[in-house]
């Protein structure tokens, strides 16, 4: 409040003027501190939030870790009947299912953002880019939903037999099409992590100046020769940051994931055959596990599970922040 | 040299001049098409997905769908009423808890620079990202097996914990949309630190306040992995009864699951494109 107003007109020496000084001072003081407090009170308990977390998590899988011994982070089997617990094959299945997710949005999303940030009109590119935006509001368990019953039939009937019968890839795609399998999943990843690919490296792309552009097409580049050699290596630390965080997104879903990866904590012969992760098994285990050690390896899943997408977000923050437009020659625009 | 062998050079760099320009030019058609297909391939899924969710789930879609209790998953004729108010109680009490603390948080790391605000900037980034199933595990450990009670409490606390740190980061980019000469100019006038806020960051700040907040509670109501965790039916939420019908044989229990994801999907859209919508406005008038 400004002083003035709290004061009234100054009154100096008037009867009664110390009196309302001290009374206001007081007053201001008493907010001030109130007002202090409150703020602190609320970055306070984030800050507990995130201890709390933490702390559990770690605390409440050490019964497991006890159990296991460190052996838990990669032993292969997971046999809760018999005691015995290890997120190794879970592991293995997160990053692949995350690596094939790649390999799928990573292309897609680039073109994408290209086709959306330098080639598309205007008229083009902003209902595209809103409809890519809604992609992302769309629940995971509605995509869960479409994956398994739009997508399974249609993997199992068409996608995967063509796949297998493929001449050089075959192999990576051979056996019984089931339709839940690893590339089921990688797909249906795929489709939650394009929205965060496309607006991140849409982002970068738009964030190189016009003079680069303009560079490399005064030296004879051709269009595609600007985007390709001046624009895109321009924003490469942003597309990195692009990549990093859709890794770490793809890692963490779960309850997608478990509908139509078929969940079985094996290694898997192929790309059609059923898998696992730690988010779907976590999903899946958590119901059925026994208490006591059963619950306390779910959450120990967790714990790993926290590890990887914490090391991997951290790196993307990182990159994200380092990302703001360093100025990248374009003399190896024309070659 | 004569004035043949010039001409004749120069013709020939000419010639390979052009047939580089076309090799280029070839390659950049090419690859814009890609592009351009990439952009349809990425548009793709959304388009078919609203399909089916429209049309698989209008046909459930009816009055009595959505006030009545649910039935048992092979008898036709069940609601989803149950699913719907437990839906919006566990978001209303999540805001509850939510709205207040990241407020006053992003207060804090827009007044407060140094260490603790750097790091509390970044855990708020870190954890934005950080999988929803494990907030769930989070609600289970500190509540729901201490207590050994499951419950919309719990589950509220979940989304809550979801929706901190992106309120946080949004409310804390809004008010940094007020030019801090504002709020210096405040201070400057003597008016008290709360007041300020009060009166020039958050009136300022508002309007992408609530948009920033919009979309955090977009994201809440389409979560599943934290209420696995904390509440014990399925039918006392909407996306614990898609995945829970979803995944089972029978057709009248997919029917159900593809309605209760229409009325979801409607819902969340509609949140997301109002919140759009506010954006805009705002964006606009700033003009």
């Amino acid at each position: 409040m400004i002083s003035d107003a709290v004061l009234g007109p100054p009154r100096a020496g008037g009867p009664g003027g110390g009196v309302r000084r001290a009374l206001a001072k007081r007053r201001t003081r008493a907010g001030e501190r109130t007002y202090a407090g409150l703020r602190w009170a609320g970055a306070g308990l984030f800050a507990l939030v995130v201890v709390a977390l933490l702390l559990s998590i770690a605390g409440d899988s050490g019964q497991a870790l006890l159990h296991s011994g460190v052996g838990f982070l990669w032993s292969g089997t997971w046999n809760p009947a018999a005691g015995q617990y290890g997120a190794g094959i879970l592991v293995v299945g997160t990053l692949l299912t995350t690596a094939v997710a790649m390999v799928i949005v990573v292309p897609i999303g680039l073109g994408t953002a290209a086709f959306l940030s330098e080639l598309a009109p205007r008229w083009v590119a902003a209902p595209l880019s809103t409809l890519v935006g809604l992609l992302a509001a769309v629940p995971s368990i509605v995509v869960g939903l479409w994956g398994l019953i739009v997508l399974t039939p249609v993997f199992a009937n068409q996608v995967e037999p063509f796949l297998a019968s493929m001449p050089l890839l075959g192999w990576l795609f051979r056996g019984e099409a089931y339709g839940p399998s690893i590339l089921l999943a990688s797909v249906v990843l795929a489709v939650m992590t394009l929205p965060t690919m496309v607006a991140l490296s849409r982002t970068a792309l738009a964030g190189v100046p016009v003079a680069d552009r303009e560079a490399a097409l005064a030296l004879g580049a051709t269009r595609w020769q600007a985007i390709r050699r001046a624009v895109i290596p321009a924003a490469r630390s942003g597309i990195q940051a692009a990549v990093t965080l859709a890794v770490g997104r793809a890692m963490g879903e779960s309850i997608a994931v478990a509908m139509v990866i078929g969940n079985r904590p094996a290694i898997p012969a192929s790309l059609t055959a059923p898998g696992a992760t730690l988010g779907s098994a976590i999903v899946n285990q958590f119901a059925e596990a026994t208490p006591g050690i059963g619950t306390s390896s779910v959450i120990a899943l967790g714990a790993v599970l926290l590890l990887l997408t914490v090391l991997v977000n951290a790196g993307g923050q990182a990159l994200l922040r380092r990302g703001h437009g360093l100025p990248v020659s374009t003399a190896g625009a024309l070659r | 040299m004569s004035a043949v062998v010039v001409a004749r050079r120069r013709e020939l760099i000419r010639a390979t001049a052009q047939r580089s320009l076309m090799r280029r030019r070839l390659t950049g058609r090419i690859a814009q098409t890609l592009c351009a297909v990439a952009a349809v391939a990425a548009v793709a899924p959304l388009v078919t997905l609203l399909y089916y969710t429209i049309s698989r789930g209008a046909g459930a879609l009816s009055w009595a769908f959505l006030i009545h209790a649910p039935a048992p998953p092979t008898i036709p004729g069940g609601g989803i009423s149950t699913a719907i108010a437990g839906s919006a109680e566990i978001v209303g009490l999540a805001l509850l808890l939510a709205i207040p603390t990241s407020l006053l948080a992003a207060l804090y790391l827009f007044e407060r620079s140094g260490r603790l605000a750097a790091g509390l900037r970044f855990s708020a980034d870190v954890l934005t990202g950080v999988p929803s199933i494990i907030i769930g595990i989070f609600a289970y450990a500190l509540l729901v097996l201490p207590l050994h009670q499951f419950g919309n409490l719990a589950a509220a606390f979940a989304l809550a914990v979801l929706m901190l740190p992106i309120m946080i980061r949004a409310d804390e980019e809004a008010m940094r949309t007020i030019a801090l000469d504002l709020w210096e100019a405040g201070i400057a006038l003597g008016a008290r630190r709360g007041r300020v806020a009060r009166s020039v960051v958050l009136r300022g700040a508002l309007p992408d306040i609530v948009t920033g907040n919009l979309l955090a509670i977009a994201r809440a109501v389409g979560e599943t992995a934290p209420l696995l965790f904390t509440l014990a039916t399925p039918f006392a939420a909407m996306t614990l009864l898609i995945y829970t019908d979803g995944t089972q044989a029978f057709p009248v229990a997919q029917e159900t699951a593809w309605g209760t994801a229409l009325v979801l999907l409607g819902f969340v859209l509609l949140l997301s494109v109002v919140a759009k919508i506010a954006a805009w406005r705002i964006s606009q008038r700033a003009r």
